[in-house]
């Protein structure tokens, strides 16, 4: 269990360290030309990190089979259509979003994904930053069409995690509160 | 952090100390009426799980798990609204007692029940006005997406739904 626990953490690591800049680079800052406090930025970060899931993913595909492979496939577009969600919301407020990657530049800070055991524990990993950031935005976000919106998303994260750990053989529900995790 | 402290962490802050403005916070009449909306719908969940587990009419691994999650839930909006309305003495729900008649019939039913709760969540969360709470309900909300999917495996429905 211990050894598990480590492993785990590895990875989430990796992801953190993966993800946690792929709103950064040369690009403009998130949500770039809005009014300030419109949440645009925010948005902004919750797109760049979408992106980068969706990239992510997409090299989850090439070591999964069955079952796994297909419903990993439909998480995947729904995710897609979240960023295109994410992107519409910026540039009604006026902002600028930010674009996606190469999957190159993405794949260059993913772990090492070698067996479908690794690639669920990194989908795992992702939904749960995925669910935080959607309910981090709740807290913060001024506008409550803009919060709804949001909460919308953290749900349909919540079902992604709910279906990786069947994906995992593990129960669907597990915590009364579904917080997500960095 | 373990599951059961982040659990009462959570609790916390749905609870006196960290949320005692919580509805001074949602200071609009209607936010408190909302909750007590949404903690009346927690209760009716919880009863319906209660009931199917006592008449078989849910896989007792997944009922136990899911009426543990709404007695949580439960508590939390009690002690946001410091207690709130007292329980309302009703008649069974006729559709819950057709529902307790199988496995499949409850499932059915309780998936109904907490997509209608999500969205009394959907409606009035987004209108709370201390941050923190926002956060809070909105975790609740998540683990409703959770239970949808569980519900949705005993119907040996899709694991996956495109609802956007």
């Amino acid at each position: 269990m211990r050894a598990r626990l480590t492993r785990r953490a590895a990875l989430g690591t990796a992801a953190a360290l993966a993800l946690g800049s792929c709103g950064g680079g040369d690009d403009p800052p998130a949500g770039a030309g809005a009014a300030p406090g419109s949440g645009a930025g925010l948005l902004g970060s919750l797109l760049a990190f979408e992106l980068a899931v969706t990239a992510a993913y997409e090299a989850c595909f090439d070591v999964l089979r069955g079952d796994a492979l297909r419903w990993t496939r439909e998480i995947h577009e729904d995710e897609r259509r979240h960023a295109d969600f994410l992107e519409r919301l910026i540039r009604d407020l006026g902002g600028t979003p930010p674009r996606s990657k190469s999957r190159e530049e993405y794949a260059r800070s993913f772990p090492r994904l070698p067996d479908a055991t690794a690639a669920l524990r990194f989908m795992q990993d992702l939904e749960e930053r995925e669910v935080r950031g959607f309910l981090d935005a709740l807290a913060d976000l001024p506008d409550p069409e803009l919060r709804a919106s949001v909460a919308e998303l953290a749900v349909a994260e919540g079902a992604h995690l709910a279906a990786v750990h069947v994906l995992r053989r593990e129960p669907a529900a597990q915590d009364p509160f579904v917080t997500g995790a960095l | 952090m373990s599951r059961t402290r982040r659990d009462l962490l959570i609790l916390g802050l749905l609870t006196g100390g960290a949320l005692s403005p919580a509805l001074a916070v949602a200071q609009r009449r209607s936010s408190r009426e909302s909750l007590e909306d949404l903690l009346g719908r927690e209760r009716r969940l919880a009863m319906a799980y209660e009931a199917a587990l006592r008449r078989d009419a849910v896989e007792p691994a997944v009922g136990e798990v899911l009426l543990a999650h709404e007695r949580a839930h439960v508590q939390g909006l009690e002690r946001t609204l410091r207690g709130g309305p007292e329980p309302e003495a009703t008649v069974p729900d006729p559709e819950l007692t057709r529902a307790l008649g199988g496995r499949r019939s409850f499932a059915e039913y309780a998936l109904g029940l907490e997509t209608e709760t999500l969205g009394v969540y959907s409606d009035a969360v987004p209108y709370v006005r201390d941050a923190e709470l926002r956060k809070a309900l909105g975790s609740i909300m998540t683990c409703i997406g959770t239970h949808q999917v569980a519900l949705r495996r005993l119907l040996a429905a899709p694991l996956v739904v495109h609802p956007r």
